[in-house]
């Protein structure tokens, strides 16, 4: 068979393989409701207590700070949970299955779904309860799809990493906030922007920087994830 | 004596930038005025950490192709002298912002850079100290320093020209060689850069020739 033949064949299998553990993914999380029911209610109380502690002194800057240091620390909830209950048994058995660049590139895309749809939930939730600055929605919904693939990137590595190094509850917040800040600081930068008169021209470049970091961090996941589940 | 020629080399070039740091010609400028001889101490510490944890990355980088623990040992011990470097930098460029910009910090891009660089590498002896089996603590440690570094790069290295700073060759102020058109602090700066790697890896050696002893007595 020709060389490249070979190479769409093995590409064309790991994407079938890609779909199924997000299929696989997505499923499990249908089954166990709960967990994904808890990731909502974190958001609802945390923005339920800014809006007791922030009530009358609400501007679109503080709102827009509240909103990703909130989506930041419900993304983190979100991710750890992907990895949390089957760190032991099931790996053992994906292990046999699939290759762990599959695994992460599943996982990864499943939990950029995920993220999205927390966003969108906390945007409504502060919409409901905090009011709705946003002056451009399609900008800051553009703003919510790339947080989301930069968040779901970086989270869904460390996460599987902190799996990894034992149940040390404060493990996945300090290992993958740091790493956040970049995204975060511009993130909010360009958000705050859309709440109060977006221009393409001045925020495309940052945006794209920002998908380039994704495009970076998956790569790297990609590269570094085999040597994490090697045991 | 072959072995040892780089610790005099090191010691030579600290002493040279110490004497011609605070004796040499520098330009004269206002509100730096003699406070640009921060520049030997404060960029050079930075420069000296990059490159620590550069060579830092490349020890991780081999561990994961060798899984030998003498090469962990030596990317953790880098990691700590580059964290140590940091610490110097962040001293001496706070005691310069209060002198020039009237504050000890400030939110600024490079100084962003420097506390995230900073709780990064926290974080990574944290999870040094969360894992108990040697081996696998110098994976998982390899990987998210491998995973660090890159990140670091983006926040010290891309992010901060894209947006204003009060650095000298950011958000429209001159580099710092605007400053310096005759070449007089360039002529001890580089050299100050390589003292101050040379002492780092030389703190360094000795911390690694310590822990091998240490394993040697409890082997």
């Amino acid at each position: 068979m020709p060389a490249v033949l070979i190479l769409y064949y093995t590409f064309a299998t790991m994407l079938v393989q890609v779909a199924e553990i997000f299929k696989l993914n997505f499923t499990l999380e249908w089954r166990r409701k709960q967990s994904f029911l808890g990731v909502v209610l974190y958001v609802l109380t945390t923005v339920y207590l800014a809006y007791l502690v922030f009530s009358g002194v609400i501007t679109p800057e503080v709102w827009n700070a509240l909103f990703w240091v909130i989506l930041i620390f419900a993304s983190i909830q979100a991710a750890f949970r992907s990895f949390q209950n089957e760190a032991d048994r099931r790996f053992l058995l994906y292990f046999g299955m699939v290759k762990p660049q599959v695994l992460i590139i599943g996982k990864t895309l499943y939990n950029f779904f995920y993220m999205f749809a927390i966003g969108l939930l906390a945007t409504l939730i502060f919409t409901f309860l905090l009011g709705n600055p946003i002056a451009s929605p399609g900008a800051f919904l553009l703003i919510l799809l790339i947080a989301s693939a930069g968040f779901s990137s970086i989270l869904t590595f460390v996460s599987g990493l902190a799996a990894k190094a034992g149940d040390n509850p404060a493990l996945p917040a300090i290992l993958s906030i740091p790493l956040l800040y970049p995204q975060v600081l511009t993130l909010s930068k360009v958000s705050i922007r859309a709440l109060t008169g977006f221009a393409w021209d001045i925020n495309a470049p940052l945006l794209l920087v920002l998908l380039m970091l994704s495009v970076v961090t998956v790569l790297l996941s990609y590269l570094l994830f085999a040597y994490l589940w090697r045991d | 004596m072959k072995k040892h020629w780089w610790k005099a080399l090191g010691i030579v070039l600290v002493i040279y930038t110490i004497v011609f740091g605070f004796i040499g010609e520098v330009p004269r400028l206002p509100i730096l005025n003699e406070t640009i001889r921060n520049l030997y101490f404060h960029v050079t510490m930075w420069f000296a950490m990059v490159i620590l944890m550069t060579a830092s990355l490349v020890y991780s980088i081999n561990y994961l192709r060798n899984g030998n623990l003498t090469t962990d040992l030596k990317a953790k011990e880098l990691a700590i002298t580059g964290f140590f470097m940091a610490s110097l930098g962040l001293v001496t460029g706070s005691v310069w912002a209060k002198f020039t910009w009237g504050t000890f910090w400030t939110n600024d891009p490079k100084l962003n850079g420097t506390a995230v660089t900073m709780l990064i590498y926290l974080a990574y002896f944290v999870l040094r100290g969360s894992v108990d089996d040697p081996q696998k603590k110098g994976r998982l440690s390899a990987v998210y320093n491998i995973f660090a570094y890159v990140m670091m790069i983006v926040f010290i290295g891309i992010l901060p020209r894209l947006t204003d700073s009060l650095h000298p060759g950011n958000g429209g102020n001159p580099g710092f060689g605007g400053y310096d058109l005759d070449g007089t602090m360039r002529i001890v700066f580089y050299p100050a850069v390589i003292g101050w790697t040379l002492i780092g890896i030389w703190i360094t050696n000795l911390k690694i020739r310590y822990q091998k002893l240490l394993w040697k007595k409890n082997a």
